[in-house]
């Protein structure tokens, strides 16, 4: 077999082929008896017919056919390797010359890889920004622990206020006539949540418990249904129980109560201790990432189309599994968000072009520098791997291997590599 | 003597008749009104061979019915023609 390359326009590349004749011969004779199988020859039984004679059967083309899908893909594989080309689609095929006892020459043409052309990414200096806490995000985290640990206190003799758990059961009459879906027992209402339409939730502030008190409201205008937009109704209202939210005083006895520590100091220490650490994290990811897009900007690489198409794919096959996981499908996910399919994708497009061209020029520098993992480096990342999803690397490693992901495995790991020297470089 | 395109109608295809030329042995379909000297006369002729032995076989044709009206398929006359060692018949039943 022999190959050569020719460039046909940028990122395309046409291989042309040329299989010998004998090779060609004996895959279209493999591929008469393959169809020999498939078809009835009266005379004969299945399988037995001689070549001559299913060819004349199924016709010439349908024949050469049969012995180009065997004859095509392997050559096409090793015609790949030998040129060292990196396709990224399916190839475009089309025959030159198709003869039997002659050679078997075709062209290929695919989109390949695009070169990246690295621009600086080493020193480039991005400044990395300070992490800190300030005092009112520690109190503003320790009010939040106070408002988990309140106490619900029932209120005996009070009025309701904002903020309160009142029962209740109500009635809800339009002039003297009570209307469908306006009446309820026990419920459970909080005070200043915006549940029920506006005014009502005011009007049942002040009353009292034990009590009945009507509540004059109208419906808003836009309301759901037309019958009650805008009208105005009554609800005669039973309060039952009021309950309101005891937040205990932040002391000593607080911290105590709601953690491991003695004083409030010490918890307020732990506090800012556990945001710092949020804090310091989210400026080095914020760094790392403002390292990558800058090392991303100064490359220059044209992409194919096809690469963001298949990007888009991947994203929708992703988006796909975690909604069959949630009990959804693709369309109900449309209804919900008022799209379609068409729109989706020109929604992913975006995040497909800077993620495939962010992976080509991360690809491109540790190439440039030379950057691999060992096989130590790997059985290592599988380890970590394993820990995480309780799983051991041994059979973690195997169903890598047979699903043959193993590559992409070790190319995000390659990557993890990468993006530390980048910080390191450019730091 | 008939003439060989009356004798001769056709090569039997079959994976029986292919099989057989291995043996250099020849099968037609024939005029079932013709004998075996005939048909070796014709093969000679038609394909410019020379036949050791003709051996032939009445084939009866078959009872067909279609509803209640029966036919018959036509009785056949098979020869298969033994040729002389070295002596083939190229394209024989397109092969």
């Amino acid at each position: 077999m022999s190959v050569s390359v020719e460039n046909v326009e940028k990122n395309v590349v046409a291989l042309q082929v040329t299989v010998e004749a004998e090779k060609f011969a004996d895959a279209v004779n493999q591929a008469a008896k393959n169809l020999a199988k498939k078809v009835n020859v009266p005379g004969f039984r299945k399988g037995k017919a001689p070549r001559r004679l299913v060819e004349l059967h199924v016709g010439q083309a349908a024949l050469y056919d049969e012995a180009l899908d065997h004859v095509i893909g392997p050559a096409y594989a090793q015609a790949v390797q030998e040129t060292g080309i990196n396709p990224v689609d399916r190839p475009d095929v089309e025959l030159v010359q198709i003869e039997e006892g002659k050679e078997l020459i075709f062209k290929a043409k695919v989109v390949v890889r695009p070169e990246v052309v690295l621009g600086e990414y080493k020193g480039l200096s991005v400044e990395q920004d300070v992490a800190s806490v300030t005092e009112e995000e520690v109190i503003e985290e320790l009010k939040g622990r106070q408002q988990q640990h309140a106490r619900l206190m029932i209120i005996e003799d009070g009025k309701i206020e904002e903020g309160d758990i009142v029962t209740l059961d109500f009635e809800g009459f339009k002039g003297d006539e009570p209307f469908a879906g306006g009446k309820a027992e026990d419920y459970e209402l909080v005070i200043g949540s915006g549940t029920f339409i506006p005014g009502f939730e005011e009007g049942l502030i002040g009353a009292e418990a034990g009590k009945n008190i009507d509540v004059n409201v109208t419906f808003p205008a836009e309301y759901h249904s037309a019958e009650l937009a805008g009208q105005e109704a009554v609800f005669k209202c039973l309060v039952k129980k009021i309950q309101r939210k005891e937040l205990s005083p932040l002391d000593d006895e607080f911290a105590k109560d709601v953690s491991e520590f003695e004083t409030l100091d010490e918890l307020k220490n732990d506090l800012r201790n556990k945001l710092m650490k949020i804090a310091e994290s989210k400026v080095k990811d914020d760094h790392l990432k403002a390292i990558i897009s800058k090392v991303v900007d100064n490359a220059s690489v044209e992409i194919p189309e096809v690469m963001f198409t298949q990007r888009i794919n991947e994203m929708f096959e992703e988006l796909n599994t975690s909604l069959i996981q949630q009990g959804m499908n693709m369309d109900q996910y449309y209804q919900f968000t008022n799209s379609s399919e068409e729109i989706m994708r020109e929604r992913l497009r975006p995040q497909a072009v800077e993620s495939v061209k962010r992976d080509l020029v991360l690809e491109a520098v540790a190439k440039a520098e030379g950057i691999t993992v060992t096989e130590d480096e790997v059985n290592e990342g599988l380890e970590n791997l394993g820990e995480r999803f309780k799983q051991d690397p041994a059979s973690l490693k195997q169903s890598l291997l047979e699903r043959g992901q193993m590559e992409f495995y070790k190319q995000s790991l390659i990557q993890e590599k990468t993006v530390n020297f980048l910080v390191e470089q450019n730091a | 003597m008939r003439d060989a395109r009356e004798v001769l109608k056709s090569p039997v295809i079959s994976e029986k008749s292919v099989g057989l030329v291995e043996e250099n042995k020849y099968s037609f379909w024939v005029n079932p009104a013709a004998n075996k000297i005939e048909i070796k006369a014709a093969v000679e002729k038609m394909f410019k061979v020379s036949v050791v032995e003709i051996r032939t076989i009445n084939v009866r044709g078959k009872m067909k019915r279609v509803g209640k009206y029966a036919g018959k398929t036509p009785n056949r006359k098979k020869a298969i023609a033994t040729l002389k060692a070295g002596d083939r018949i190229e394209n024989f039943a397109g092969l």
